[in-house]
């Protein structure tokens, strides 16, 4: 061999040496970003710091939360749609990912993502929402509230945290589901939603439990009914929507992990492993019992089928819904 | 009586406890830290910090946030006075007084007063959070959309009263920012008005891009390229404090400060930004020279800074005696309380007195040393004065383009910023005043949200405005200041034809 | 041609480029009893336009656009073109690379400091504000090549 070809064939190696390396890396070898598209402080951020935390244990590898805020989720989730598929970036989403392309396109929008831009990985948690009213209203029951609203339709107001937002949409999937109508005053968050009610400026809302559970317990505010399929394990005695007969009124304020669409199975698979053993850490148990969150844990075609149902549910809502301005 | 002293020597106890005592101390630094950096404001510096506190127990989680919120108050009004360039949203108004102050030589006075202010005014509000919070809490939860449209519209009046120069142009330039309110996804309909297709927009242009390039970014391009950099009077080290007819004249001012910025800060809703104009407006109204305001009188700074600390404290009024948020920074430190299995609402100050009475002392606490890290360090602060324009500048940019980058990450943020800081120096040069713009920014989409909900409420009628007490009260004070107005205001233009003619017949006759 | 007259007149301008949008995005107007997203946009644009036309007319300022002191307008360009410069590239080279680059030469080219003292406190600077921005206060400042 001559000194020439010696020399090549090491360069070759020397230079093949570290791409193959790379190849051969185990994922995760960088930190992972756990996208969450809402502001500190929400319910999609108090669930991704102990999933961020919990996971970093599991894959041995930092996990960072990163809170990319902006109209109601969109711009998190663009973000991540149209990131590097490499598994370095990953989407903690509310049920609100499948609404919001709907209400892009009924507005003839481009729409800011679609939901195909996305692979699912796994779901954490799923929030029954309940519907709650002040204590001094006259209603005690769902049945009569959905009575007196046949009685009066447009007359009983309620609160959102705006429009086509999970709360709303949890509202219109029982107004369909009950032929009632109802009026809606949309508000500038959850937040908003909340002190509205607890004002009397507003007779009734749709909530997560957790925020509404001390109001229920101090008398402020009464419960009626919830949209999930079981009983909300605080409050054992307020009936499902299922059970009253509607059981169009299914509404889940869900948090779900995402990957870009792209992302390679092995990684995928790594992930959903971790994910797994994630919520099955006693520290992520612990957090999310002091959040007052039931953890409903999905994967794989168990998760595909529920958010399938579920975002052809919400999407068929959002149309039923259209342009609330068309129909003025 | 008796009560409230025991509980506040519980609340002390467990606040001078060494940890308690540092962590408001780490919250105190690092809210004056955040309060300089310009546009980085309070409620980035809680998000950045909230996972920070999750290995700690409650009481120290929302004693360092809560000293993070007060702290950038403090902080806030340094870089204002120096440089003219807001260190948060709600400073915006101390750019104006303030800086003119530190032209003049009086920026270590300024600064030291804006300190005092903000001590007192944060003082006196835990007192009020202390005595008052369950009953305040329950008023302010009966103003809803129709009372807010009353006060918000009370607070546009508030414009005629910010102008030095022309008042239509100030309403000119009003117009103008009511106008840049009204980009992103309308709440009621949920059409994307004037974004083109950035997701970006959909929350609006935000009050700090637009601040800092209105008033910081502006500042720079309209002095950087003058021959002579801006002249300011560097102040010798007697001077730093302020004289003692400057204290007299601050007097005042920080005590309308407080109570004003105090029931606004109440109002979930509300904005910190809102107070310190009120408060700005009330005391041009009430001084006997309107005219120095502008050029450096001593309470339209003293006012502002005392109202925006003193609405910290109020705004936490409703989240500590009910459990719910009044506003971003609120909600974010409930989260903090939730997370760590405090379940805030109105059972929390009899359910949870070591944290309520701790939190409580641990703002006089915190309020002390501020006031003892931010006195000294008016020294080192004006001494930034002595850096040479040239280098200065720089720096200055570096720091409000990664302040306004950091807020949310996005380099449309940045681009807002230079198409205001444009816009704000051509402004300039015209002589268009530019704080009309940010209050018509921040009230615009605000007016519009409580009128369109009202409306919701009341299926149309506009009788809603009229029926509920609060609101008709409301109205009807405003209509009264209108009348008041238009009638001194009229009465001037014949007092000026009067004088006029006069002037004319002496001419005749002369 | 007084400065008011033209101040005045652009903001008339800009109050109709805000009407006809409305008008072509085809936001709807509503009613007074329900407004529409259109509704308060339309308002406040007339409200703007007669503001414009009232400046325009009633300016009292005799002065000129001239008299304002444009003399500094390259500097300002300058400074200008170097902001945007940042807003270009710093998500593409990465904050700190940025940075040094921008502030160098704001010192060197436009204020005509020295090129060593120049690159030195930019390159300072950039570090350090990144050091306290990235690692004490945690926020995420963009990497560029070679993970500046």
């Amino acid at each position: 061999m001559t000194a020439h070809r010696l020399v090549a064939i090491v360069l070759a190696l020397a230079l093949a040496w570290p791409l193959a390396a790379a190849a051969q890396e185990p994922y995760p070898s960088r930190p992972i970003t756990v996208v969450a598209p809402f502001p500190p402080g929400g319910v999609a951020d108090l669930t991704a710091r102990p999933v961020a935390a919990a996971m970093e244990k599991v894959l041995k590898s930092p996990v960072a939360v990163v809170n990319k805020t902006g109209a109601a989720g969109a711009v998190g989730m663009q973000f991540v749609a149209t990131s590097k598929p490499d598994g370095y970036t990953l989407l903690l989403a509310l049920s609100s990912i499948s609404i919001i392309p709907e209400a892009d396109k009924i507005f003839d929008r481009q729409p800011a993502f679609t939901v195909d831009q996305f692979v699912p990985i796994a779901l954490i948690s799923a929030d029954p929402t309940i519907l709650v009213v002040r204590a001094e209203s006259p209603w005690k029951t769902a049945g009569e509230l959905i009575d007196d609203a046949r009685k009066r339709p447009g007359q009983i107001s309620y609160s959102s945290s705006g429009i086509y937002g999970t709360l709303h949409m949890a509202m219109e999937l029982l107004s369909h589901a009950a032929g009632i109508k109802l009026r809606h005053v949309p508000h500038a968050g959850a937040g908003p939603a909340l002190t509205a009610i607890l004002g009397g400026h507003v007779d009734a809302l749709a909530s997560g439990p957790a925020v509404v559970l001390p109001h229920i317990k101090s008398g402020k505010l009464r419960a009626l009914a919830g949209w999930g399929d079981k009983r909300v394990a605080a409050l054992p005695e307020i009936p499902t929507f299922k059970e009253l007969g509607y059981s169009d009124a299914e509404f889940y304020i869900w948090a779900g992990l995402f990957a870009p669409r792209g992302t390679p199975e092995p990684v995928l698979a790594r992930l959903r492993e971790a994910t797994r053993a994630a919520v099955a850490e006693p520290e992520f148990k612990s957090a999310m019992d002091k959040l007052q969150t039931p953890i409903a844990f999905k994967q794989g075609q168990e998760f595909q089928t529920f958010f399938d149902a579920d975002a052809r549910r919400l999407a068929a809502g959002v149309r039923k819904v259209g342009r609330v301005e068309d129909k003025k | 009586m008796l009560d409230t002293l025991g509980n506040l020597a519980l609340g002390f106890s467990v606040a001078l406890s060494p940890p308690i005592l540092f962590y408001a101390f780490v919250g105190c630094v690092v809210g004056t830290l955040v309060g300089v950096l310009p546009g980085v404001g309070p409620l980035a510096g809680i998000s950045l910090l909230l996972p920070a506190t999750f290995g700690l127990d409650a009481t120290r989680a929302i004693v360092m946030l809560a000293g993070i919120y007060y702290g950038a108050m403090y902080g806030g009004s340094t870089t204002s006075i120096l440089m003219r360039i807001p260190g948060e949203a709600a400073s915006v108004m101390t750019c104006i007084d303030g800086y003119a102050m530190a032209r003049k030589g009086r920026g270590g006075a300024a600064l030291a007063i804006a300190a005092v202010g903000s001590y007192v005014a944060g003082t006196a509000s835990v007192v009020g959070l202390m005595l008052l919070a369950p009953p305040l809490a329950a008023f302010a939860l009966r103003f809803g959309p129709p009372e807010y449209l009353a006060l918000l519209l009370l607070g546009l009046f508030v414009l005629a009263y910010m102008s030095s120069g022309s008042m239509l142009k100030s309403l000119a330039m009003a117009s103008l920012g009511l106008l840049l309110g009204m980009v992103g996804i309308d709440q009621m309909s949920g059409y994307f008005r004037f974004a083109y297709g950035r997701v970006e927009l959909g929350d609006g242009l935000g009050v700090v891009p637009v601040a800092v390039g209105l008033f910081g970014v502006a500042e720079i391009l309209a002095t950087a390229g003058l021959a002579m950099p801006p002249q300011v009077v560097k102040p010798r080290l007697r001077e730093l404090l302020p004289s003692r007819s400057e204290w007299r004249e601050s007097a005042a001012p920080i005590g309308r400060g407080t109570v004003l910025g105090f029931l606004i800060g109440i109002l979930p809703g509300s904005a910190h930004i809102i107070a310190s104009f009120v408060s700005y407006a009330l005391e041009k109204r009430l001084s006997k020279r309107p005219e120095q305001f502008g050029q450096g009188a001593v309470a339209g700074l003293a006012g502002p800074e005392s109202a925006n600390n003193s609405a910290t404290s109020g705004a936490m009024v409703p989240m500590l005696a009910l459990g719910v948020p009044s506003g971003p920074i609120p909600a974010v430190m409930l989260a903090a309380m939730m997370v760590h299995g405090v379940s805030p609402g109105p059972m929390l100050i009899q359910q949870q007195p070591e944290l309520f009475w701790g939190f409580v002392a641990s703002m006089y606490v915190g309020n002390v040393v501020l006031l003892i890290l931010n006195l000294p360090l008016v020294g080192l602060f004006v001494n930034i004065l002595r850096v040479p324009y040239p280098y200065l500048y720089p720096a200055i940019l570096v720091f409000s383009m990664l302040g306004v980058y950091a807020v949310n990450g996005s380099v449309v943020d940045v681009w807002i910023m230079l198409v205001m800081g444009v816009l704000g120096w051509v402004l300039r040069k015209l002589d268009f005043e530019t704080a009309p713009v940010v209050l018509g920014l921040v009230l615009a989409p605000m007016i519009e949200l409580s009128l369109r909900q009202s409306l919701a409420m009341s299926d149309g009628d506009y009788a809603i405005f009229v029926s509920r007490p609060i609101a008709a009260v409301l109205l009807g004070a405003g209509l009264l200041l209108v009348l008041l107005n238009l009638i001194s205001f009229v009465r001037r233009g014949l007092d000026w034809r009067a004088r006029l003619a006069l002037a004319e017949k002496g001419e005749e006759t002369s | 041609m007084t400065a008011e007259r033209v101040s005045g007149v652009a903001l008339a301008l800009l109050a109709l480029a805000v009407l006809e949008e409305c008008w072509r995005l085809g936001l709807p107007r509503g009613t007074l009893a329900t407004p529409g997203p259109a509704y308060m946009p339309t308002v406040l644009a007339l409200a703007l336009l007669v503001a414009g036309v009232l400046v325009a007319a009633l300016g009292r300022n005799a002065a000129t656009l001239g008299d304002a002191g444009w003399r500094e307008w390259r500097h300002t360009l300058a400074i200008l073109a170097t902001c945007v410069f940042v807003a270009l590239a710093l998500e593409r080279l990465g904050y700190r690379l940025t940075m040094s680059l921008a502030c160098a030469f704001l010192l060197a080219v436009v204020e005509r400091k020295g090129l060593v003292p120049a690159l030195l406190f930019s390159a300072g600077l950039a570090a350090g504000t990144y050091y306290l921005f990235d690692t004490l206060l945690r926020v995420q400042l963009p990497r560029g090549p070679f993970g500046l």
